[in-house]
C-alpha cells in the first residue's frame, strides 16, 4: 500500500502534504514553481485540453472566459441558491443548470465537482513527481461548517481525480491536529479558521490518556460564503464605483482589465497587513489611470463589518460547548484571512488572550490532514480524532414543520432510527424529506434528500418501516430502511436534492478519462525505456571506442551481462526493473568510463605548460 | 431487575471464526470486532449501573477508552463487514455518550428503557401550583405583543419589558428549583437501588421522575417564550 496524503482543497489555493515516517512530522509538497501552494484556478484550452494552478491563473489574465477560480463556493449548490454569488463571481453558468450548477468554460461545460477534480488531479502528479510513484488515496479536509451536499460533491471530486478519499477532515480540526504535534497542547482550544471563502470557529477539547492523545471537538460553526473573497469584492465595489464617477467607465463590463483590476486590489490587501499606507495606479482598457491611495485606517473601517460577520457563529459555537471566551486555554489563527491585523486584533479582543499564529496559516490545514492520513494509513495509532456534525439533521413531518433526530455538534458517526407508518389504506409508499438546519420550519433548512420506502399494501397505520440515519465520520448522510414486519431491508433508493447521483458520477468517470493525464505507471515506463535506450546507445559507442579494446575480460564480460539484462528487461513493462538494471549497467560501465574520462583529461592536457594548468 | 449491569444469557459465538465471544468488544480467538449484543442498552454499554447520579468525568473516561477501540480510523484496511461494525457501534456508542451526560435526557432514557416516560397532557396544562402565575405572565406577553404592534411609546415599551423580565426570572428560578426537586429523586432513586427496592417502590419513584420531567419541560417553554418574546421587543 503506497503513501496516503493529505490534501487542502481551498478556495483560493490548494495544498497537498504528507507525514515522513522517518520523524512523524508533516511536510507540504512543491510544486513544479517551487512554491506549496497552488492556485485554485481551472482553465480550459479552445483544443479542450485542461490545465490548472499557476498556468491557469495566468490564463486569469488572458483568458478570463475559460478559465474559473474559487469553484468552491459552488460546491453542492444548486442553481437557486448562488444568485447572490453571482454579483459578485464572474461564474459563467450554463442555463440548463438545475439542482448542480453547471459552469461554462469556453465551449465546455462542467460541474464544480468536475473542476475541483483537476486541481485535485494537479496536487496529484506533484506528489507523484516528488516520491516517483502512484499516488492513490488521500485524506481531504473541507470547511467544518461544510452541509452533507458540499461534503458529498468534494468526495466525488475526490473520486473523478482518481482518488481513494480514505476521510473528510474537517480544516479547523486539522489545523488543531497540526498545531497539537508541534505545540503539544493541552486544554480546551478555539480555531479560528478564516480562509479565502470561508469561515469556521471549532472549540476542541484536546485529552492526553493512558492510550494516547484524544482530539475531541466540542462544538463548530461557521459561515461557508464568507472569506477573504469578500474583503476583495468589497475593495472591488470601492474601485468599480470611483471608476464609474471619474471615468465613466463599467469595469465590470471588461473581463480581462476587471481580473487585473482584481488581482492589483489583492496586492493591496496584502500590503495594507503589513504597512500603514499603499498607491494604486491602475490603467484602464480607456487608456486613463485610475490613481488612489489606501490607507489602513480606511481599510478596515471597510472591512470591519465582514469581520465582524465571524463573531455570531464564535459566539454560538461557545454557547453551544456551554463555555465563555475566557476559558479558552488557547486559541488558533488558520486560513490566510488571519494575516489582517484587524482580524487578529478582533480575535485577541474577544478571547482576552493572544492568539497562536506560529504556524503558517496558509499550510497548516494541509499538514493536519497529512497527520490525519498518517493515523488511517497506520490503522490503530497513538491519536485520536473525535469530530462532530455542524447541523442538525431532520425531517419534515405534517404541515411543513422540521423535526430534529440528530442535534447539531453530536459526535459522529452519530445515528438516529425512526418508526414509520402509513397514512391511508393500501398506501404503497411513505415519502420521505431529509433535512439539515436549525430553522423550524423544513422550508428555512437545506434539503438533502428525499426517498420513498416501499410498502406492501394493507390498511393505514399497519405498515412498520424503521429508517435509520446514520452520519459516517466524514459527516455524511447513509439511511438504511427495515420492514418492522418482515425484519428485511427495504428498498430505499436517495435522490440527492443537491448532487450527483450514481449514473452520473459513472459517466463522468467516463468522461473524465481523455482528460486524464497519462497513467503514472504508464509515464514513469516510458521514462525508464528512454532512459535504458540512451544508456545502450551511450555503452555501445563507448565500446566501439580504441581504449575500450585495453578492458580487462572480467570487466567486458559484466558489462555484456548487464547490457542483456536491461535489454530483457526492456522488452516488459515493469518500470522498476528497468532503472534496477540502467544501474546496474552503470555501475559495469564505470570502470571504463573512468579510463575514458582520465584518457580525455590527459589529452586536454597535452601540448600544455605547466603554468597554464 | 438488578442495578448490575444485565449480561445476555446465550453465548454469543464469533461471526468471522466462531470461537465464543465472550468480550462484546472483540472476539478473543481471532480478535474482530464483534456486532452489538441483542439487548444492549447505553447503561450495559458503558458497563454502568442503572443510577441517575453520575461522575461526568468517569462517564468521560468510559466514553474515551471506547472510542479508542471502536472508531472507524481504526478499520480503514479492514474488510466491508468490519468497517460496517465500527460504523455501527461507534455511531452508538456516541449516541449513548450523548444521552448519558445530560441528566434530563438521562433520567428520559431511563424512564423509556422501563417504559415509564408518559408525557400524557400534562405537557400543555399548567401545574395547579403555577395557574395563577401563568395566568399573570401570559397576558404580559399579550400586552407587549400588542404594544409592539401598535408601536407603543418607549416608557410603556420599557415598563412591559420589565415586569416580563421579572416574570422570566422568576420562572427560571422555578426551573432551577425543579432541577433540584429531580437531582433529590435521583438520590433517592440510587439509594433505592442500592437497597434492592422492589418494582412497586422503583414503579413509584419513576412514576415521580415522570411527573417532574413533564412540569419541567412546560416551565422551560414558558422561559423559552419569555426569552424569544424579548429578544423580538
Amino acid at each position: 500500500m503506497g503513501r496516503t496524503f493529505g490534501i487542502d482543497l481551498g478556495t483560493t489555493f490548494s495544498l497537498v502534504a504528507f507525514t515522513d515516517p522517518a520523524t512523524n512530522q508533516p511536510e507540504c509538497i512543491p510544486g513544479p514553481y517551487g512554491t506549496t501552494l497552488c492556485p485554485s484556478v481551472v482553465s480550459v484550452d479552445p483544443d479542450g485540453s485542461v490545465v490548472a494552478g499557476e498556468a491557469a491563473q495566468r490564463r486569469l489574465l488572458t483568458q478570463p472566459e475559460r478559465t474559473i477560480y474559487s469553484v468552491k463556493r459552488l460546491m453542492g449548490r444548486g442553481a437557486a441558491d448562488i444568485q447572490e454569488e453571482l454579483k459578485l463571481f464572474p461564474f459563467r453558468i450554463d442555463a440548463d443548470s438545475q439542482n448542480v450548477v453547471r459552469v461554462r468554460l469556453g465551449d465546455k461545460v462542467f460541474t464544480p465537482p468536475e473542476v475541483s477534480a483537476f486541481i485535485l488531479r494537479e496536487l496529484k502528479s506533484w506528489a507523484e513527481d516528488h516520491f516517483k510513484e502512484p499516488v492513490e488515496r488521500a485524506v481531504i479536509t473541507v470547511p467544518a461548517y461544510f452541509n452533507d451536499a458540499q461534503r458529498q460533491a468534494t468526495k466525488d471530486a475526490g473520486r473523478l481525480a482518481g482518488l481513494e478519499v480514505l476521510r473528510l477532515v474537517n480544516e479547523p480540526t486539522a489545523a488543531a491536529l497540526a498545531y497539537g504535534l508541534h505545540e503539544k497542547q493541552r486544554g480546551l482550544v478555539a480555531v479560528y479558521d478564516f480562509g479565502g471563502g470561508t469561515f469556521d470557529i471549532s472549540i476542541l477539547k484536546l485529552i492526553s490518556t493512558g492510550e494516547g492523545d484524544i482530539y475531541q471537538v466540542l462544538s463548530t460553526c461557521g459561515d461557508t460564503h464568507l472569506g477573504g473573497d469578500d474583503i476583495d469584492n468589497a475593495l472591488q465595489a470601492v474601485a468599480r464605483e470611483e471608476i464609474l464617477k471619474r471615468f465613466s467607465l463599467d469595469i465590470a463590463r471588461h473581463a480581462e482589465a476587471r481580473q487585473e483590476l482584481r488581482k492589483a486590489l489583492i496586492r493591496v490587501k496584502h500590503e495594507l497587513s503589513a504597512v500603514e499606507t499603499t498607491a494604486l495606479r491602475f490603467q484602464l482598457p480607456s487608456g486613463d489611470i485610475y490613481a488612489r491611495e489606501f490607507t489602513r485606517a480606511e481599510y478596515e473601517s471597510l472591512i470591519r463589518p465582514i469581520i465582524g460577520r465571524t463573531m455570531g457563529p464564535v459566539k454560538q459555537a461557545l454557547a453551544d460547548a456551554g463555555l465563555k471566551p475566557g476559558q479558552m486555554d488557547e486559541v488558533v489563527l488558520v486560513g490566510g484571512s488571519t494575516r489582517i491585523p484587524l482580524v487578529r486584533r478582533m480575535v485577541e479582543e474577544f478571547f482576552g488572550r493572544k492568539p497562536h499564529c506560529e504556524l503558517n496559516p496558509d499550510e497548516v490545514v494541509a499538514l493536519g490532514a497529512a497527520v490525519q492520513a498518517n493515523i488511517l494509513e497506520r490503522g490503530v495509532s497513538n491519536m485520536l480524532l473525535l469530530d462532530v456534525t455542524p447541523l442538525s439533521l431532520g425531517i419534515e413531518t405534517m404541515g411543513g414543520a422540521f423535526s430534529k433526530i440528530i442535534p447539531r455538534n453530536s459526535t459522529i458517526p452519530a445515528s438516529a432510527q425512526e418508526l414509520f407508518t402509513t397514512g391511508v389504506d393500501s398506501q404503497t409508499g411513505i415519502d420521505i424529506h431529509v433535512l439539515q438546519g436549525e430553522r423550524e420550519l423544513a422550508k428555512d433548512c437545506r434539503s438533502l434528500a428525499r426517498f420513498q420506502l416501499k410498502v406492501p399494501p394493507m390498511p393505514a397505520g399497519m405498515a412498520r418501516v424503521e429508517v435509520k440515519f446514520l452520519i459516517d465520520a466524514n459527516g455524511i448522510l447513509q439511511v438504511a430502511a427495515r420492514d418492522l414486519h418482515t425484519s428485511e431491508q427495504a428498498g430505499v433508493e436517495v435522490q440527492p436534492s443537491y448532487g450527483l447521483n450514481d449514473t452520473e458520477i459513472e459517466r463522468m468517470l467516463e468522461e473524465s478519462i481523455e482528460y486524464a493525464e497519462q497513467d503514472f505507471t504508464e509515464r514513469q515506463f516510458i521514462e525508464a525505456r528512454t532512459e535504458g535506450e540512451s544508456i545502450l546507445h551511450a555503452t555501445a559507442k563507448a565500446l566501439a571506442e580504441e581504449i575500450a579494446q585495453e578492458a580487462p575480460v572480467e570487466e567486458r564480460r559484466n558489462i555484456d551481462a548487464a547490457i542483456s539484462l536491461l535489454r530483457a528487461a526492456m522488452m516488459g513493462t515493469d518500470y522498476k526493473l528497468i532503472r534496477a538494471r540502467v544501474d546496474a549497467l552503470n555501475q559495469a560501465t564505470m570502470p571504463l568510463a573512468e579510463r575514458m574520462m582520465n584518457r580525455a583529461l590527459s589529452t586536454a592536457l597535452e601540448g600544455k605548460r605547466l603554468e597554464e594548468v | 431487575m438488578s442495578d448490575a449491569p444485565t449480561k445476555t444469557a446465550v453465548p454469543l459465538t464469533c461471526w468471522s471464526c466462531s470461537a465464543v465471544a465472550e468480550s462484546p468488544l472483540f472476539c478473543p480467538a481471532c480478535r474482530r470486532i464483534q456486532p452489538l449484543p441483542p439487548g444492549t442498552d447505553y447503561f450495559i454499554l458503558f458497563d454502568l449501573p442503572r443510577k441517575l447520579r453520575i461522575d461526568p468525568a468517569d462517564v468521560e473516561r468510559r466514553f474515551h477508552q471506547l472510542s479508542w477501540k471502536l472508531h472507524p480510523d481504526n478499520f480503514v484496511r479492514a474488510t466491508d463487514f468490519e468497517r460496517y461494525l465500527s460504523l455501527e457501534r461507534s455511531s452508538v456508542l456516541n449516541d449513548a455518550y450523548r444521552t448519558l451526560r445530560d441528566p434530563i435526557s438521562r433520567v428520559e432514557y431511563l424512564l423509556g428503557q422501563e417504559n415509564m416516560r408518559k408525557e400524557g397532557q400534562s405537557k400543555q396544562q399548567a401545574p395547579p401550583e403555577l395557574l395563577e402565575e401563568v395566568f399573570e405572565l401570559n397576558e404580559s406577553l399579550d400586552e407587549l405583543r400588542t404594544a409592539r404592534q401598535s408601536g407603543g411609546d418607549g416608557e410603556e415599551m420599557a415598563a412591559l419589558r420589565k415586569r416580563l423580565e421579572a416574570a422570566g426570572k422568576h420562572f427560571e428560578e422555578k426551573l432551577a428549583e425543579v432541577d433540584r426537586e429531580l437531582d433529590l429523586t435521583f438520590g433517592e432513586w440510587d439509594a433505592a437501588l442500592d437497597a434492592g427496592a422492589d418494582a412497586e417502590a422503583r414503579g413509584t419513584l419513576m412514576a415521580r421522575m415522570n411527573d417532574i420531567l413533564n412540569r419541567r419541560s412546560y416551565i422551560r417553554n414558558l422561559v423559552a417564550n419569555v426569552q424569544k418574546e424579548l429578544a423580538e421587543a
